[in-house]
């Protein structure tokens, strides 16, 4: 067999590329079927109801309206990902209780289906319906101690997770500490953004699955929420996913599935055998799916002057908004990660998520990891300014190491290489490393009455795949084609390709395991009538899952290739090491199996007249364990640092009294291209995860990590000011800057 | 509502299609013409996804309303494709993975390719300003712009 080896490492064509360049690539919204039927959703916009009654007499009587669903159609009215505390169709006359209530402005009431699309809008404004609206619950941290006003009235308290983490003895540690820094931090929502509005199209297959082709993060979560909502065995659903116009955890919730299936289904038992395909709006899209959850953080570290921190006690309140969605997972991240990449011997921390009537929170690139990575580097680079120490400096006294305890006191899986990143990072941003420690370069910018330079820097962890307990695992299917050599590969698999080239990276892992050219290579994804269960595209874990799975996946079949079966066919499910959910009491516990790790500097200037930042220059040193593919690894950097950057400086998600005010993406603005920084210096380094495939680890959502607290250290350098809240849009840095001033 | 007969030449070829008065140019491509490699991100002319030539010139084709286009000359990403051979801009962000979730990509190789039929050897500077009303939620822009650099130098050789 020629050597043709080398397929991982290198920068290989994406084999979607060329149909996306071309316009052929099929998303969603871009597929039609014969005879299709349109359907349209009539949200609630309002944040907290009664619904009394909905009349759709007059709207069904509409000539080319084929029907209209509301709560009673809905066969088991209840979805969600972890608990199903949502209905499908808010309304009287299903069984779930107190599903008449509408919490939230994207609530939905009713699916009109009808011939056009036109004559769906038409419909939708002829249905009448008679809402008693209740007071709204719009501030987590009232509705944390408030057990009057209740958002799910079939619960005590609008608390719905609480964890807690119990480490060494907290009053010991701040005694110990001869400086203690206090903070008070609120980290804002953040919508996702991604291009494609939710779209779909749903039909009855050859085999009476009721299908749905949509975008998703995770087809065979998809599948069971439909199929619980439709009271259908899963094997009668079928999710298929063609082209996703990106994710960022956006998709990981349901939007247009359930409804889809379920108008399709009804369609059938009327006897109607038609697709139903749907589009919503961008305005639909931004109150109809989940966001970024704001944190409201209270906290205290003590370090002692030699800059070891001795203490950390910090509590989290967020805002789950009207559902749970992922916030339980969500808050696990966060209650981990909001004392940073560091070995702390006494730690306390409490977090509470909470209903409200805000739109529901949820999945988005890194996943509580951001918010808390803001707490704790904001609180290490506070410390080492009140200890006069370089903030590289405390960093290296107090980084988690192979064998640290972390929090939840159990250590690290191996492979820790934070101090390396660390390193790496702060040599290239020209800090020197010498006899008293590390020193940060000078600024050589001048500085002028106006325009003012600072650097700052940050790090950050993050885990790779599902934590604290939740069941993880990947299967691949291989087929092995040929006589006496392997002539073609099939590869099954149900990984989605949200636009990060997850199918890219499968084809590499193949075609280097089995020693094949590229061309030789058939993948079949993203379709649970053909494809193995996958887990979803998300937690940074695709790479890491996906390419284990496949590994196992290619010596199965080559075992069988050898025993001379044709096609030689195997399946593997990976499961990585088991993590456990945190001690209700202690919070012990081992979190995770695998994580990815990033540091940043960030180098900017500050207009003090305008209170504009400028974004010079960043460095991401990422520690990606093995870059299957550098080219896409440098595109995730690039664009989870410029997502960041909206995070941090411009992405300003405003809802007042559960109403948004800025469902348009004229309102809620995302960077442009005129508003990225000069230099985006990606540097990746290959230290091998034992456990990953080929030594590699996760790092879709890692660079996105440090990039705030880097931004805000740099603002401190420049201005003098801490800001605890962002976006730092200039009204909010000219308004600190005129209270300093 | 009434609708009108229009007759547009769109990729090379020329098309008579029947709109309603309120259809955006957008809809007709998309809907009329099943050319969905034109984009809907928005229907605001918020995003760009839609961005298609008319005339010469880039617009927002979500914003122009499909009766508007009647006699005019129109490019769609689907005409940049000559006889299956890619333009150097197709091709050149292919080769700096340009392309992520690809859904503004359509929008971004219009915009591109109106900027270098204009002006064949732009700076940086006019590379970013040409391509501010295509949003790109995936790629942070970065290797866009490496990649219309690359379609610059591709272009010399081959002139």
């Amino acid at each position: 067999m020629s050597k043709i080896k080398h397929m991982i490492g290198k920068s290989i064509e994406k084999p979607d590329a060329r149909d996306k360049v071309t316009g052929q690539a099929l998303y969603p919204g871009d597929i039609n079927l014969p005879g299709q039927a349109y359907m349209k959703v009539l949200f609630a916009e309002r944040p907290h109801a009664i619904i009394q009654d909905i009349d759709i007499s007059k709207a069904v009587k509409l000539p080319g309206v084929i029907a209209v669903l509301t709560a009673k159609d809905v066969p088991v009215n209840e979805y969600g990902l972890i608990m199903n505390d949502q209905p499908v169709l808010c309304g009287p006359g299903s069984k779930k209780p107190f599903a008449e209530r509408v919490r939230f402005i994207g609530d939905q009431v009713a699916l009109i289906i009808a011939e056009s699309e036109s004559l769906t809008e038409q419909a939708k404004k002829m249905i009448n319906v008679e809402y008693q609206d209740l007071p709204v619950i719009s501030d987590a941290r009232e509705a944390k101690n408030d057990h009057g006003k209740l958002v799910h009235p079939d619960r005590e308290s609008n608390v719905f997770c609480h964890y807690q983490i119990r480490k060494g003895d907290l009053e010991k540690g701040l005694h110990e500490a001869d400086v203690i820094i206090e903070g008070e931090y609120i980290t804002p929502v953040q919508e996702h953004a991604f291009l494609q509005p939710e779209a779909g199209i749903a039909y009855i297959d050859e085999e009476d699955r009721v299908t749905i082709m949509v975008a998703g993060q995770w087809t065979h979560e998809d599948q069971e929420q439909i199929a619980h909502s439709l009271d259908l065995p899963p094997d009668k659903i079928r999710v298929i996913y063609p082209a996703i116009g990106g994710a960022f955890g956006g998709r990981e919730d349901m939007s247009v599935q359930i409804d889809l299936a379920l108008a399709a289904w009804h369609l059938m038992k009327m006897g109607i055998h038609k697709p139903v395909k749907t589009i919503w709006s961008r305005e639909e899209s931004i109150i109809g799916h989940h966001k970024r959850h704001p944190y409201f953080v209270k906290t205290r570290w003590g370090a002692t002057h030699e800059g070891k921190i001795t203490a950390a006690e910090v509590e989290l309140v967020t805002d789950g908004g009207a559902y749970a969605y992922t916030s339980t997972k969500v808050m696990g991240n966060a209650t981990l990660m909001c004392t940073g990449p560091y070995e702390i011997p006494n730690v306390k921390v409490d977090s509470y998520a909470v209903y409200t009537n805000n739109i529901p929170n949820g999945a988005f690139r890194g996943f509580g990891g951001p918010q808390g990575a803001f707490v704790a580097e904001c609180q290490v680079n506070k410390l080492a300014e009140a200890i006069n120490m370089d903030p590289v400096e405390i960093r290296m006294r107090n980084l988690l190491r192979e064998g640290s305890l972390l929090s939840v006191d159990t250590p690290m899986p191996k492979g820790v290489t934070i101090d390396k990143v660390v390193h790496k990072c702060a040599e290239k941003a020209g800090w020197k490393n010498t006899d008293k420690g590390w020193q940060a370069p000078a600024i050589s910018k001048k500085n002028t009455d106006i325009i003012k330079h600072g650097i700052g820097f940050a790090c950050s962890y993050k885990n790779v795949g599902f934590s604290f307990g939740a069941p993880e695992s990947c299967t691949a299917k291989v087929e092995l084609h040929g006589k006496d050599t392997i002539e073609h590969a099939i590869l099954y698999h149900s990984g989605a390709d949200v636009g990060q080239g997850a199918h890219t990276i499968f084809i590499q892992f193949m075609a280097e395991l089995l020693n094949l050219p590229l061309e030789k290579i058939h993948l079949i994804a993203s379709d649970t009538a053909r494809t193995g269960q996958s887990g979803s595209a998300s937690a940074s874990r695709i790479t890491f899952m996906a390419g284990n799975s496949i590994v196992g996946a290619v010596n199965n079949a080559l075992k069988k290739w050898i025993n001379n079966e044709r096609p030689a066919i195997a399946e593997y499910e990976f499961r990585p090491p088991k993590t456990t959910p945190f001690d209700p009491q202690t919070g012990k516990c081992q979190p995770n199996f695998s994580y990815g790790y990033v540091a940043q500097v960030v180098d900017l200037e500050v207009d003090t007249q305008t209170g504009k930042i400028k974004l010079d220059k960043v460095i991401c040193v990422d520690d990606v364990g093995k870059a299957v593919n550098p080219l896409l690894v440098r595109g995730q950097i690039e664009g989870a640092t410029v997502q960041a950057q909206g995070y941090a400086l411009m992405e300003n998600f405003i809802q007042k009294e559960g109403r948004t005010y800025t469902p348009t993406l004229s309102t809620y603005l995302i960077p442009t291209i005129l508003d990225i920084p000069e230099q985006i210096n990606s540097i990746i380094l290959e230290e091998a995860d034992p456990i990953g495939p080929l030594g590699a680890r996760g790092m879709g959502e890692m660079p996105f990590l440090p990039f705030t607290p880097a931004v805000v250290a740099a603002v401190h350098a420049a201005t003098g000011i801490w800001f605890d809240e962002f976006p730092l849009t200039p009204e909010r840095v000219i308004s600190k800057l005129h209270e300093k001033g | 509502m009434s609708t009108h007969k229009i007759t547009v030449k769109i990729n090379g070829g020329l098309e008579q299609v029947e709109v309603p008065s309120n259809m955006s140019l957008l809809s007709m491509l998309r809907e009329k013409l099943a050319l969905t490699g034109v984009k809907n991100g928005c229907a605001a002319g918020e995003c760009g996804a839609c961005t298609i030539m008319m005339n010469g010139e880039p617009v927002n084709s979500c914003m122009v309303l499909a009766v508007e286009a009647d006699g005019a000359e129109l490019v769609t990403v689907e005409g940049l494709t000559t006889e299956g051979k890619l333009d150097a801009i197709q091709e050149a962000l292919i080769d700096k993975n340009a392309v992520q979730c690809g859904f503004c990509t359509p929008g971004i190789l219009i915009s591109a390719n109106a900027l270098l039929t204009r002006n064949p050897n732009p700076s940086e500077t006019e590379i970013r300003e040409a391509l501010v009303g295509n949003l790109c939620r995936c790629t942070g822009y970065i290797r866009i712009i490496e990649a219309v650099k690359a379609a610059v130098e591709m272009h010399k050789e081959e002139a």
